[in-house]
């Protein structure tokens, strides 16, 4: 048939449809009147004529229903038909569909929100161009024991010119500049870069271009602005490539303007954050440099079509080459490691986020379980409607199809509904700023996501549409006719009930038992002491890498007196490196006095410069000995700090003070080995995690180690950032040309290292109580439905003597025998799984028993809650009218 | 004798066609000229006769039409249209050559 025929048919069906209708009911009666006709000719009654006719037709309906389905455009047409027929009897139960659509759309709406995130972070390829081909070197430094060393320059050099598969080799380290001329002094963050880094990455600037080969030395300063540097402290300038500005008090020339938005995604060890303000190529020639400082993070971009183990095999022969070119390097066998950037970058949030998709995903099961449950029950009180439809002609086929397009259309009603919740709980997400999450910009709800929660929607409806319309399409038309409102039988669908139920309680189980770790886990990082007393604190940095070292000693003991002397201030003080802070670590070897080279082969502590008041300011107890003080000059004795942790590892069961240590210092020769007696020990401040003791710490007196990037300490007795004004005014007296930054309070460095705990702790919270919550509605419906079907029965017993208490009793076993299943199978599911959480929790093991005693109780609470009403009704009915019931 | 479910759409489409062919009929005379004409070998019920005398009609090969019937009752009769006429000379001849295949291969085994 031509296609305007194919048209006309379906515009004719459903506009003439009445028409056509009564044309075939006449064409079927007049085949019925002839058949009739012709019995009666063989001389049967009427009657009996009639009742043959009748049945050689074999159902008027039937053979209407089967012609109406092979007509053009009736497919279209009983499509709608039952989407409309579905929508009014959803419509019909609005309580039924009301909590079905809300239970799933919660749990599509936690997928939505989760899944956002976790396919910005560890599936969406990372922005730069051939993203697969780019990979982390770490130098593995194996007597030091440092797995995932920095490089040196020289040893750049090296990769630089004898690897194979490697198109470049690119270094970069990340430290303070501070932009001058005009305007008020601004320290920002700054990429310091080989020159072929931009072009490895495959960076496009906005404006300009990127750095040439060999353009930087000594005298000549080049950089690549940010985008919102550019657009903020030079109003967006479109002729800024090519000019020179001020920076660190001396002229630069800006050649290019990155991407709006570029960031840099590197893990969280490598202090490279993932915002910069500017990229500029190293000044001194790096390659030359000292072989043994180690400080630049190199990142290697593969030829196309070369593996990871093949670049790996690249590295290993490059790295003997080394050994056999340096002895220091055979010394320490050094060995390059490979590390593809996604998955190095992600390697830290991987676990809980993959955490939180598993418990995500439980959510949804059990949402799904719950509305399968909902449904099941619905098709228990339709069985009637159904054998009613299929006695009008419907084919079995034709019934299931209804059922499941109900399905569908809850569904698509819940997958609207749960994308909606999930974009407000995506929203909620950002707002807990796991500033963790690099990519936190990049969540949103994008077509993958979207695609996602379209799949695992449809896959939904396939898990609760299709089962219980199997059980009810297969209802047997005379036995549920016939059943004429007895329905005292049980029902099929109830084992299937039960053992969803069942399955319920496990998932939840684990969820809370999920759950209460984590919680557990924040709790312990909130009462750890990490070496110093957050509260009260101000911190702010100054700039002063423009100072000489003369300057810089005067200026810290200077301003040190000046800030204490504001009023609100009790103590002050200035350190390197502030604790919990991103800026690159101080961490070198040092020996203890007693030991060979050989035996301090490997020990490695945290080194930080600070003033006399810092320990006061940070309120870090002294454990022995004394603080610095004002004895302790820069031409004085060389003296220093250790931490209890090295102290007790250097000369256990031994007073650390009066020892001789060496260590690095920063003399007026650059860093030199220098041996120091150990005038103190403190308590151990945790520099770089809450919930872990890194390494030992040696402290030395700012005046004999005046590094340029200096963080203080400012202890008040009013609230901390009220001083920020009054500093910031006091800083810009002493010195226009300084820049203040990063003023906040101590607190705020606390609360960004418990981020990840916190926002792991408050999701799987969230999962747990809706987990907990759809258990005890799944166990209040399950039990209510069955105390339904046993009227009837609960009223003989009660007839026969049964107490009130001893159906409350019946029924709650039966709720509670289900819960226990659940139980059993939970621990066993929740033991399995525990050990995927063991590098999340902190202070407690993953079997933790407290947790999982609280977690089976909490879990019985719900299940008693939801057992309870459906018990006490069925108690308190009276046995006749029970009985009368049916 | 087979259940008339079992006879193929396109064999009772080339039935319904050839029957028709002899002249307009309604459809229990369609019915009972296929069970004369075949001997009773093929016997077919109104479930599968309405919908097949539907889909011919969509397709346009055959017009339905309401008439009076020999007993003087109102019966719509079902008339070969001029591509239904061609419809069935390429149903016969496809016909032709599917059975004479299939008895080719049947002979040879013998």
């Amino acid at each position: 048939m031509s296609l305007t025929g194919r048209a006309r048919n379906v515009f004719r069906l459903m506009f003439r449809k009445q028409n056509i209708e009564e044309d075939l009911e006449a064409e079927l009666r007049s085949f019925l009147a002839m058949l009739t006709d012709r019995h009666l000719d063989r001389g049967l009654p009427l009657e009996e004529a009639q009742r043959a006719a009748r049945l050689e037709l074999e159902g008027l309906e039937q053979v209407k229903e089967q012609v109406r389905e092979v007509r053009v455009g009736a497919t279209f047409e009983s499509w709608l038909q039952d989407i409309r027929y579905a929508v009014r009897s959803l419509g019909k139960s609005p309580g039924f569909t009301a909590v079905a659509v809300l239970t799933l759309a919660l749990g599509l709406g936690v997928n939505t929100a989760i899944f956002s995130v976790f396919y910005a972070v560890l599936l969406r390829p990372l922005p730069y161009n051939h993203p697969e081909q780019l990979a982390l070197v770490w130098t593995k430094l194996e007597k030091t024991a440092a797995p995932r060393a920095p490089m040196s320059g020289p040893l750049l050099n090296e990769l630089h010119h004898r690897l194979r598969l490697f198109q470049d080799v690119a270094g970069i380290w990340v430290g303070n500049g501070t932009f001058t001329g005009d305007g008020t002094p601004e320290q920002v963050k700054v990429a310091f870069v080989t020159e072929n880094f931009p072009a490895l990455l495959g960076i496009r600037p906005a404006l300009g271009r990127v750095f040439r080969a060999d353009e930087a030395s000594a005298n000549r300063t080049v950089m690549l602005l940010s985008y919102g540097v550019w657009q903020r402290r030079f109003g967006g300038d479109p002729t800024i490539a090519g000019t020179r500005i001020t920076f660190a008090g001396a002229a630069a020339t800006v050649v290019g303007v990155l991407p709006r938005d570029f960031q840099l995604y590197f893990p969280a060890d490598s202090n490279v954050p993932s915002e910069v303000s500017a990229l500029m190529p190293f000044q001194n020639d790096i390659y030359k440099g000292p072989a043994d400082l180690h400080f630049l993070r190199v990142l290697g971009r593969l030829k196309p079509a070369v593996s990871a183990a093949q670049a790996q095999e690249d590295l290993n022969s490059v790295a003997g080459q080394v050994r056999q070119t340096y002895t220091e390097f055979a010394a320490e066998n050094l060995k390059f490691t490979l590390a593809p950037l996604h998955a190095d970058a992600v390697r830290d949030v991987r676990p809980a986020l993959i955490a939180l998709f598993t418990g995500a995903g439980f959510v949804l099961l059990i949402s799904c379980v719950n509305v399968a449950n909902l449904l099941l029950a619905r098709a228990g009180d339709r069985r009637k409607e159904i054998a009613v439809r299929s006695a009008m002609g419907a084919s079995q086929g034709r019934i299931l199809r209804q059922l499941l397009i109900e399905g569908l259309v809850l569904c698509t009603v819940a997958s609207a509904a749960g994308v909606a919740l999930g974009w407000i709980g995506l929203h909620g997400l950002l707002g807990i700023r796991p500033d963790y999450l690099a990519r936190m910009p990049d969540v949103g709800l994008n077509w993958p996501v979207l695609l996602f929660i379209g799949a695992i929607s449809l896959g939904a409806v396939l898990l609760f549409g299709l089962a219980p319309s199997v059980v009810t399409a297969k209802t047997d038309l005379n036995d549920t006719l016939r059943e004429a409102g007895r329905t005292s039988r049980a029902p099929v669908t109830r084992g299937v009930r039960s053992t969803l139920i069942a399955g319920e309680v496990m998932l939840g189980f684990v969820l809370t038992i999920g759950a209460g770790l984590m919680i557990r886990t924040l709790a312990k990082i909130h009462d750890v002491r990490p070496g110093f007393e957050a509260r009260n604190v101000l911190t702010f940095e100054v700039d002063i890498s423009g100072y000489r070292r003369a300057a810089r000693i005067n200026f810290a003991k200077e301003w040190e007196a000046k800030v204490a002397s504001l009023p609100g201030v009790d103590a002050v003080g200035a350190v390197s490196h502030l604790p919990l802070d991103d800026y690159p670590n101080w961490y070198s070897p040092y020996r203890p006095e007693g030991m060979t080279g050989d035996q301090a082969a490997g020990l490695i502590a945290d080194y930080r410069a600070t003033t006399p008041g810092y320990f006061r300011a940070m309120d870090t107890k002294l454990l022995s000995g004394r603080f610095f003080d004002e004895q302790d000059r820069a031409n004085g004795r060389q003296v220093v700090l250790v931490d209890d942790m090295l102290a007790r590892s250097a000369w256990p069961g031994q007073s650390a003070i009066g020892k001789k240590i060496e260590g690095e210092h920063l003399t007026s020769q650059g860093f030199q080995p220098v041996w120091s007696e150990v005038v103190g020990v403190v308590e151990h401040i945790r520099n770089h995690s809450i919930s872990q003791e890194r390494r030992g710490e040696i402290y030395i007196p700012l005046e004999q180690s005046p590094r340029e990037h200096l963080s203080f300490a400012v202890r008040t007795h009013v609230e901390p950032s009220a001083l920020a004004d009054t500093i910031r005014r006091a800083l810009h007296e002493r010195d226009p040309g300084l820049a203040l930054s990063k003023v906040r309070p101590m607190t705020m460095y606390v609360e960004r290292a418990t981020a990840p705990a916190r926002f792991v702790a408050v999701l799987a919270g969230a999962f747990a109580a809706l987990a907990l919550i759809f258990a005890a509605v799944g166990i209040y419906g399950v039990i209510s439905y069955s105390v339904s079907r046993r009227k009837h029965e609960m009223g003989v017993r009660m007839a026969l003597g049964a107490s009130s208490s001893d159906v409350l009793r019946l029924v709650m076993g039966e709720g509670l025998v289900l819960t226990g299943g659940g139980l059993l199978l939970g621990i066993v599911a929740a033991f399995a799984g525990a050990r995927y959480l063991r590098t999340l929790v902190y202070g407690i093991s993953v079997s933790d028993p407290l947790t999982y005693i609280v977690a089976a109780l909490v879990i019985s609470i719900a299940a008693l809650i939801g057992c309870w009403w459906p018990a006490s009704r069925a108690a308190s009915a009276n046995p006749v009218d029970a009985i009368r019931a049916e | 004798m087979p259940d008339p479910s079992e006879i193929l759409q396109g064999t009772l489409d080339l039935l319904i066609l050839r029957t028709l062919e002899l002249g307009p009929m309604h459809g229990l005379g369609v019915s009972d000229r296929i069970k004369q004409i075949t001997r009773g070998v093929f016997v077919v019920k109104a479930g599968s006769l309405f919908p097949a005398l539907h889909r011919l009609e969509q397709s346009d090969w055959i017009q339905g039409e309401w008439g009076e019937s020999e007993n003087r009752r109102k019966a719509k009769y079902y008339a070969l249209t001029r591509t239904g006429r061609a419809q069935l000379e390429k149903e016969k001849r496809n016909w032709t050559r599917q059975f004479s295949a299939v008895n080719r291969l049947l002979e040879s085994e013998s």
